[in-house]
């Protein structure tokens, strides 16, 4: 309470920078340039994710479990 | 002691609202008029939005990492080489911060159509683009008639239509 009577414009400058801070990370479709480089996927090179897979099944006779597609009980 | 206090609070309480509602106002800033932007050539040549007054403008907002504006790039450039001698103007404006990924797009995609630039993006901020690519058809009179978020072969028909019903008009 002493600090609510005190500092009313300090506190209120805290509660709501904290509740504008979150804007300040606005992202604009033009400046996602960065955001879609290649670099930034998780699997850049779809040749060497399908090379993988293949290795991986052949290795541990299952397959799947990747994404949606299938469920990793082998069937496909 | 009081007095003060209540002062101060509505001071405070003034300046949070406006903190809150000035990103809403220039949000809102976005109208159906053209903006009154500038843009650059590649050499750095201002270019004013309003120097086309008077004219039916094509505003097509790209940028390199764009996937959908390597198939728009080129069908914009066909609608211009197709209605330019009717009149209508095509502006595309790119939007890379580097200006390097633009010329090796640009280098791989030969076009006809005048291209601008807008590294700050201030342009699209007064346009209000939602996503990319963006593209405006304005009218004679400067009043953004159509708009276009994102591109598929599909929305050809309806630029050519779009296109032809604001060349008609007087």
């Amino acid at each position: 309470m002493i600090l609510t009577r005190t500092r009313p414009f300090a506190l209120l400058l805290l509660v709501v920078g904290a509740l504008t801070a979150g804007g300040c990370a606005t992202v604009q479709p033009w400046q996602r340039g960065r955001l879609a480089d290649r670099r930034m996927m998780f699997d850049p090179d779809d040749a060497e994710v399908a090379y993988m897979t293949h290795w991986q099944e052949a290795r541990e006779a299952s397959s799947g479990g990747y994404g949606v597609q299938s469920g990793g009980c082998g069937c496909k | 002691m009081s007095g003060m206090g209540i002062n101060r609070l509505a001071l405070s309480l003034l300046a949070a609202v406006l903190v809150v509602l000035v990103p809403v106002w220039t949000a809102a800033a976005a109208s159906t008029h053209t903006p009154d932007v500038v843009l650059q050539q590649a050499d750095g040549t201002p270019v004013p939005l309003a120097a086309y007054q008077g004219k039916v403008l094509l505003v097509d907002f790209w940028a390199s990492w764009c996937v959908p504006c390597k198939t728009s790039f080129p069908a914009l450039d066909a609608i211009f080489r197709e209605y330019q001698r009717r009149g209508l103007e095509v502006l595309a404006v790119n939007l890379d911060e580097e200006r390097r990924q633009a010329d090796v797009f640009l280098s791989a995609h030969p076009h006809q159509m005048p291209v601008l630039f807008d590294p700050k993006g201030a342009a699209p901020l007064a346009f209000g683009v939602k996503g990319m690519p963006t593209s405006f058809l304005i009218d004679k009179t400067g009043t953004i008639r159509f708009t276009h978020m994102g591109y598929s072969g599909n929305v050809d028909v309806r630029y050519r239509q779009e296109i032809v019903q604001l060349l008609s008009e007087k």
